[in-house]
């Protein structure tokens, strides 16, 4: 429809419609970028420990000379200790280790070398382990057991000890793809068990060695002298891990958190710092769809007489609102185009400084897909509200009676 | 769709406005009145009689009236939008007295956006108006610089420029002369009687000049 188009077009204000395309590529940018960033930069904060929610604090109390000398009792935490610190607002549920009460020794073999070891087992009660179910479970009878090590046990051997024994180092990879002879007996020698170990996984924030609680029940049920010992650390789900109140009654009972909380810390702070940036790429997107409808609606104020005129000939409604549709896809997907654009240079800015440090390929993805579906939802609101406007003109009544 | 239609029938109309007048003898409110395809009306009135508020009402530009309007069996109230816009583009031709043209574009783009909306562009009948009505030296004049008189013609000939049943002209040839009003009135009969239409055409006491017209008073 060329004339329609042409007579339509007239009075149309290209550096408005610039200004509507800016307005829109830096909401997009915004919104889209700290989406990216808040992903690709996820991996780090959160610690890349998936296996323990960072909602959860591992507590103990602090070991005093008291307790090297002999007072075991002084790091446990009594009944009553528990129930304080289960009144606590922020406490969500509290979970206790439970200690084997055994001896175990662990031996490797691997190409004809041999490493042994005397262990320790924990357990926590299963919710407090994020893994996936199959992953982590015993029954009884199950001729192996899954083993979660911390991260720290690995590097101390990598890094401290490999070397100067002149041990090979290994990787997390290699290390879950070979079995540990675990051989348990008890306190007095008379009761042993063997079984194959399994390591599952590595923990930086689970400072022991842990095993499903199915089976620490089940090797001290069969090799433990029935001695119910209080558990010397808690695991606790927190409301808000970056609660100063948690650090100060911590600090004030004279408990310690197991691992390094800055990182959750840090990603409470990140959160709060995207949710922020995205907050003001919405508000500027928003405000830049109002500038669009501001101005469309003023256009076709201005040519409302025109469009009455046009619509009066019999043209269809869909053809009179086609050219301001028109203006409305190009100023979106320009400002759509350079945004994406703008993303991909972007994140090549970073990416270099992140790729050591675990970059995840994904943020780039969701950017792409939040950006497209912010433009999607801005030409929809904005077509429609042209529709309308047509529609409002077809109405117009003559004056003279 | 709608396929074409035969009858204009106005039962009991009356323009709102009117409602609480004394109204002097009419022919048309508040009668039983009906148009026919293929026929020739004359609605004469003085100013003030509220013949532009019965072409609004016909062409569904407004619907503050009393009464019923019937195209054949459909009650005007009961049409859709794109049910006018199909009225408006291929049943009933339209002049309106403000002429409506859009005076930035030329008289020639005028006329061939009517008939690109209504898909009958053929520019040799139209240049051939054109030339009739003595104004095709103005063929590529912005409208708005055109005489009233020039206007008045271009936007006749833009009338015409689509499939119709009905014509509406309101008060076509006001500040034309007789010569032309006759061409105009010529050329008018030429497309109705090929297309079958009826002309209904409104005067205040200038009336286009069509042969036998049946005269209504509103």
């Amino acid at each position: 429809m060329g004339i329609i188009s042409k007579l339509l077009r007239k009075n149309t204000s290209p550096a408005r419609l610039a200004g509507f395309a800016l307005s829109n590529f830096i909401g997009l940018i915004i919104v889209a970028g700290a989406v990216m960033f808040y992903i690709d930069a996820r991996g780090i904060w959160e610690d890349d420990d998936s296996f323990v929610n960072t909602d959860f604090l591992v507590v103990n109390k602090k070991v005093t000379s008291a307790s090297t000398l002999g007072d075991r009792d002084a790091t446990r935490f009594s009944p009553e200790d528990i129930a304080a610190i289960q009144a606590q607002p922020w406490v969500r549920r509290i979970g206790e280790f439970s200690s084997s009460d055994f001896r175990v020794y662990a031996s490797v073999s691997q190409g004809g070398r041999g490493m042994e070891t005397a262990l320790f087992f924990e357990s926590v009660p299963d919710s407090f382990v994020d893994i996936s179910v199959s992953d982590w479970k015993f029954e009884p009878g199950q001729g192996t057991v899954p083993v979660m090590i911390p991260k720290d046990y690995l590097a101390l051997y990598n890094f401290g000890f490999a070397g100067s024994a002149g041990l090979p180092q290994l990787s997390e990879q290699l290390l879950t793809g070979i079995p540990l002879k675990l051989y348990m007996r008890s306190e007095d020698g008379s009761r042993s068990m063997s079984m194959e170990g399994h390591i599952v996984g590595f923990s930086n924030r689970l400072n022991t060695v842990l095993v499903p609680d199915a089976f620490m029940q089940y090797a001290n049920s069969r090799l433990g002298d029935g001695n119910e010992v209080a558990p010397s650390r808690l695991i606790i789900d927190v409301s808000s891990p970056g609660d100063v109140a948690i650090a100060d009654y911590l600090n004030a009972n004279g408990l310690e958190v197991a691992g390094d909380k800055s990182g959750s810390s840090a990603a409470y702070l990140l959160k709060v710092v995207i949710g922020i940036v995205v907050s003001v790429g919405i508000l500027i997107t928003l405000l830049s769809v109002f500038v669009l409808m501001l101005s469309i609606s003023l256009l076709m104020e201005k040519n409302r007489s025109v469009i009455h005129r046009l619509l009066m000939l019999g043209a269809p409604l869909r053809e009179v609102g086609a050219p301001y549709s028109g203006m409305i896809v190009i100023g979106c997907s320009v400002a759509w185009i350079l945004s994406m654009v703008s993303l991909v240079i972007l994140r090549s800015f970073y990416a270099d400084a992140l790729q050591g440090l675990g970059l995840s390929s994904d943020g780039l993805m969701w950017a792409i897909v939040t950006g497209t579906a912010l433009a999607l939802i801005v030409i929809i609101v904005n077509i429609v509200a042209v529709n309308r406007k047509v529609k409002a003109a077809w109405g117009l009544k003559m004056k003279n009676a | 769709m709608i396929h074409r239609i035969e009858e204009i029938k106005l039962d009991s109309l009356l323009p709102r406005v009117f409602a609480r007048e004394e109204l002097p003898s009419s022919k048309i409110w508040r009668k039983n009145v009906v148009f026919r395809r293929g026929g020739r009306y004359l609605v004469e009135s003085a100013s003030g009689g509220g013949k532009s508020s019965l072409a609004a009402f016909i062409m569904g530009s407004r619907n503050d009236y009393d009464g019923t309007l019937m195209f054949d069996s459909r009650d005007s109230r009961s049409l859709s939008i794109s049910e006018w816009q199909e009225i408006r583009r291929s049943h009933i031709a339209y002049l309106p007295q403000e002429l409506a043209l859009f005076p930035e574009l030329s008289a020639i783009d005028n006329i061939l956006l009517k008939a690109e909306i209504s898909g009958d562009v053929d520019i040799a009948r139209i240049d051939k108006w054109l030339d009739r009505l003595g104004i095709s030296g103005r063929r590529d004049y912005p409208a708005g610089r055109l005489s009233i008189g020039q206007q008045q013609r271009v936007a006749l000939i833009r009338s015409l420029c689509q499939p119709f049943d009905f014509i509406l002209l309101d008060e076509p040839v006001s500040h034309l002369d007789e010569a032309n009003n006759r061409i105009a009135a010529a050329i008018v009969e030429e497309e109705a009687n090929r297309k079958g239409a009826a002309i209904i055409t409104f005067s205040v006491g200038n009336p286009l000049l069509i042969e036998n017209p049946e005269k209504l008073n509103l």
